[in-house]
């Protein structure tokens, strides 16, 4: 038993993982840009498409996917701004019409893998070869989940705290007006940081593929776990986003022991609405009017 | 709704089920656009009036439809009577899923309804002894012999009903949002610290709006169920929802026409589009895409004879119109201690002060002194974090904002805050919301002394914009105006609520020196007619000739209080203003 739930730890930390680094980058254009982005997940979903494009249908080496999938969906997120986003956004009921275009977005690209690829799953092959202690199994792809995953971290931690770029978007993230009179250009960090974002999100459907599948619904399933984490963390809050998207990870495996999957899903949705009603600022937002 | 309208509805819903006798083809796709239209109208009460989008309205829609089957199949009621209480657990699931998020704001919103719908999708899909799971919830078709008797087909009685219950859902919104609810709303989605200043309820207003909306869906849903006959999980799926969002969005927003022409759109088009099947949601996408960008109005701001309509409003103004206005005596305005710390920062330090009755208070000090936050803690919009505000014998200190609205004293933004896009008339008509209250249901039954309160609220409106002088723009777009008559507009609507206490922020910042003169000879006609002011500027000459009684606040300390005369002789006022080694004679000169 201590085996199973350790494994099932083991693998809850990997798409913990994925819903940490797809919530921060939500709750960081949500930080910047005060808008949600719909089609948040369909960027994750096609980073994953990248890496079974690359691999399988291409037959290039995996590492080679990893890359295109960071430029192919920050291409699309450009456009995407481009669209959907920037026109806009400083328009009147600029937040709402911001989800809806995007929400319009999310729905092209699905429908638009669907009807290219059509529904069926896919794998795809990534670093093969597993650690095993005792029962436990490590796969090395999920290793580097997990490295990569806390290396990104740390490295959007230090881009923040210590580059020009980084203090830019803290300072547009604190008040857009302030930063607009220090001359900063607005438009251009509000860009950097949807695509930086976006790309983030294309990297790790590449990172999360060889584990889980590849299927065209990946980025629906995981768009509203990160509402979940984003809401239950606290909008804006990157802390939050990374300590509950994990949480979330470990706690869907854990629940998937004793629970129907669906039935755990429910109940996690429900916490949402718990949230909401109990803390509704998240637990690591602070409290606002 | 006047009576050529009521005849015209009734004999279509009348006249409409003959017309596709014996076709059962037609008649059911007319139902069906009723009830997309029914769908969409609730979908537009939360989108266009409160300016919430929802990605799961299916939520709302679905439980209406499963409430009525189970009303039917497991309590064994009639699907007519099942009919009047399906909404009511939608509406139920609307104030509890609006009050979780709506106070934090309406992305919250989106994120809660879209998790909602896909909860119920999960648990219907799930718990098979109930609802049978993904196999769906059987429901004969509900007939009624005493019709049929009569001659009428089913489908002539099934289209008649969804049409008296798409009408009846439309009167419904259509006397809310012309009443002083649905006028809040309009507010509310604006800003709700207006709002909340102008003594309405933001929260609570935002969810009565779900409740209804999720009512109506349910409603929808309800009728939903003798054109499918089979519940099963799907009615609680994602494109349902985004169907009734894309109704309420391609009809037009935040119009009782658009939703009906969405409806329309949406019952035909998948139907006459069938060869495209596969293709219909990348086309809906685009379609919305493609309204959010170029017509956000929608379909409607197609419609020739809507184009005008903001500006051919015509007034309905009684002829006692300009009754001069009476303002009831205030009570002692009591801040004692007020401190209130911004992380390391304190803005105001153990600030006491007192407003009396009748008086006209001024509170001057430079730039950074704390005057806003002070007057912010004063009004109840912000929490002190050391002290207390008394209204009389009201605390101020710790309840909502448009509680202290509410109790007389009512204050104004130093930023003009207003509802653009409505009329000057309409903005002020909107804040009689506090001083001639309504109810949801007495604005929703409209009674006659509901009337009659509608026309004083009229009259009121129109006394406080003759009051301030802008009796001619009163049919102009508030947005419109230039910078000096918004912050007229701003003072009209805080004098529509019947303030006992008035706290002005900055009313002469950015006036030029006629529009300044101007200001002060409306703040001392407000006067004599019995009200309270307390009134922050910049501008010392107004304040010094204006004020009864000057308070200079400096860095967050209090530093002077008493007559202007009094005040502009202290050495320490002299001080803060000029600096250390100036003359008072310089002191003078500038005040």
């Amino acid at each position: 038993m201590t085996e199973l739930l350790l494994q099932q730890l083991l693998n809850g930390l990997t798409q913990g993982m994925a819903y940490a680094l797809v919530a921060l980058g939500l709750t960081m254009i949500f930080g910047v840009l005060h808008v949600i982005n719909f089609a948040h997940g369909e960027f994750y979903m096609l980073g994953g498409l990248t890496a079974v494009l690359v691999t399988a249908s291409a037959g290039l080496p995996y590492v080679v996917a990893i890359a295109l999938a960071i430029v192919l969906v920050g291409a699309v997120a450009w456009v995407v701004d481009r669209i959907a986003v920037a026109p806009v956004l400083d328009k009147r009921d600029g937040p709402s019409t911001v989800l809806l275009a995007t929400f319009a977005v999310s729905l092209l690209i699905h429908q638009g893998v669907l009807q290219s690829w059509g529904p069926t799953p896919a794998r795809v092959e990534g670093i093969p070869g597993a650690i095993s202690v005792g029962s436990i199994v490590l796969g090395h792809q999920r290793l580097l989940v997990l490295v990569t995953g806390m290396a990104l971290l740390v490295s959007i931690e230090l881009v923040l705290r210590r580059t020009v770029i980084g203090k830019k978007i803290r300072a547009l993230a604190q008040s857009a007006y302030a930063a607009q009179v220090v001359g900063i250009d607005t438009a251009r960090v509000r860009r950097t940081t949807f695509i930086a974002a976006a790309a983030l999100a294309g990297l790790t459907g590449a990172l999360l593929s060889p584990v889980t599948l590849f299927t065209p619904a990946m980025g629906q399933h995981v768009i509203i776990n990160a509402f979940v984490v984003v809401v239950i963390g606290g909008m804006g809050s990157a802390t939050g986003a990374v300590v509950c998207g994990l949480a979330l990870g470990v706690l869907e495996a854990l629940a998937s022991i004793y629970l129907p999957q669906e039935i755990g899903t429910a109940i996690i949705y429900a916490l949402l609405l718990a949230a909401l009603l109990v803390r509704p600022q998240g637990l690591f937002g602070s409290a606002r009017a | 709704m006047n009576k050529i309208s009521v005849l015209l509805v009734a004999a279509v819903c009348i006249a409409l089920p003959f017309a596709f006798a014996g076709n059962a083809y037609y008649s059911g796709l007319a139902a069906y656009a009723a009830i997309l239209a029914l769908f969409g109208l609730s979908v537009n009460l939360t989108v266009g009036y409160l300016g919430y989008v929802s990605f799961g309205h299916a939520a709302f829609f679905g439980l209406g439809a499963y409430a009525a089957g189970l009303l039917v199949m497991k309590v064994g009621l009639n699907f007519w009577l099942a009919l009047v209480l399906a909404p009511l657990p939608a509406a139920a699931l609307g104030a509890l899923v609006g009050f979780a998020s709506a106070r934090v704001g309406g992305a919250y919103f989106a994120i809660a309804t879209l998790t909602t719908a896909e909860i119920l999708r999960l648990v219907a899909a799930n718990w098979i002894d109930l609802t049978r799971g993904p196999l769906g919830l059987i429901v004969p078709r509900p007939r009624i012999p005493a019709l049929e008797g009569l001659g009428l087909s089913f489908h002539q009685y099934y289209l008649a009903f969804c049409l008296i219950a798409l009408a009846v859902a439309v009167e419904i919104v259509r006397r809310l949002i012309n009443s002083p609810v649905g006028r809040s709303w309009t507010t509310i989605r604006e800003s709700s610290a207006l709002a909340e200043s102008l003594g309405m309820p933001a929260l609570r207003q935002r969810v009565i709006n779900i409740a209804l909306s999720g009512a109506l869906a349910g409603l929808a849903g309800a009728l939903f169920v003798p054109r499918t006959l089979v519940l099963t999980p799907d009615l609680f799926s994602p494109t349902l929802s985004a169907t009734g969002l894309l109704i309420a969005i391609l009809g037009g927003k935040a119009t009782l026409i658009g939703p009906l022409l969405g409806g329309l759109t949406f019952a035909i088009l998948p139907e006459a589009l069938r060869f495209i099947d596969e293709y219909r949601i990348a086309i809906f996408a685009v379609v919305l895409l493609l309204v959010v960008r170029l017509q956000p109005n929608g379909l409607v701001a197609l419609l020739p004879w809507f184009r005008g309509r903001a500006k051919a409003l015509v007034l309905q103004v009684d002829a006692d119109a300009s009754a001069p206005i009476r303002f009831s005596p205030a009570d002692t305005l009591t801040a004692s201690n007020l401190t209130r710390r911004f992380g390391g920062l304190t803005a105001v330090d153990d600030v006491s002060l007192t407003v009396k009755p009748g008086e006209l208070v001024g509170i001057i000090g430079p730039n950074g002194a704390g005057k806003t936050t002070c007057l912010s803690l004063m009004s109840g919009f912000l929490e002190p974090s050391v002290g207390q505000v008394r209204f009389g014998e009201t605390e101020i200190t710790g309840r909502e904002p448009y509680t202290a609205a509410q109790s007389g004293l009512v204050r104004t933004f130093q930023q003009t805050a207003l509802t653009p896009h409505t009329t000057v008339y309409e903005n002020v008509l909107s804040a009689t919301y506090t001083s001639i209250p309504e109810t949801f249901w007495s604005s929703l039954f409209q009674t006659s002394s509901y009337r009659e309160r509608e026309r004083q609220r009229s009259s009121l409106a129109r006394a406080c914009i003759d009051l301030v002088g802008l009796g001619a723009r009163a049919s102009d777009e508030a947005g419109s105006l230039p910078y000096g008559e918004q912050k007229m507009l701003s003072i009209a609507a805080a004098l529509a609520t019947r303030p006992r206490l008035l706290l002005l922020d900055e009313p002469a910042a950015g006036l030029n020196h006629t529009e300044a003169n101007q200001l002060s000879s409306l703040l001392r006609r407000l006067r004599e007619f019995g009200l309270t002011i307390a009134v922050i500027d910049h501008n010392l000459r107004m304040m010094m000739a204006l004020c009864d009684r000057i308070v200079v606040l400096d860095r967050g300390k209090l530093l002077a209080a008493g007559s202007p005369s009094e005040v502009s002789r202290n050495p320490d006022v002299v001080k803060a203003y000029l600096g250390p080694g100036r003359k008072k004679e310089d002191a003078r000169a500038h005040a």
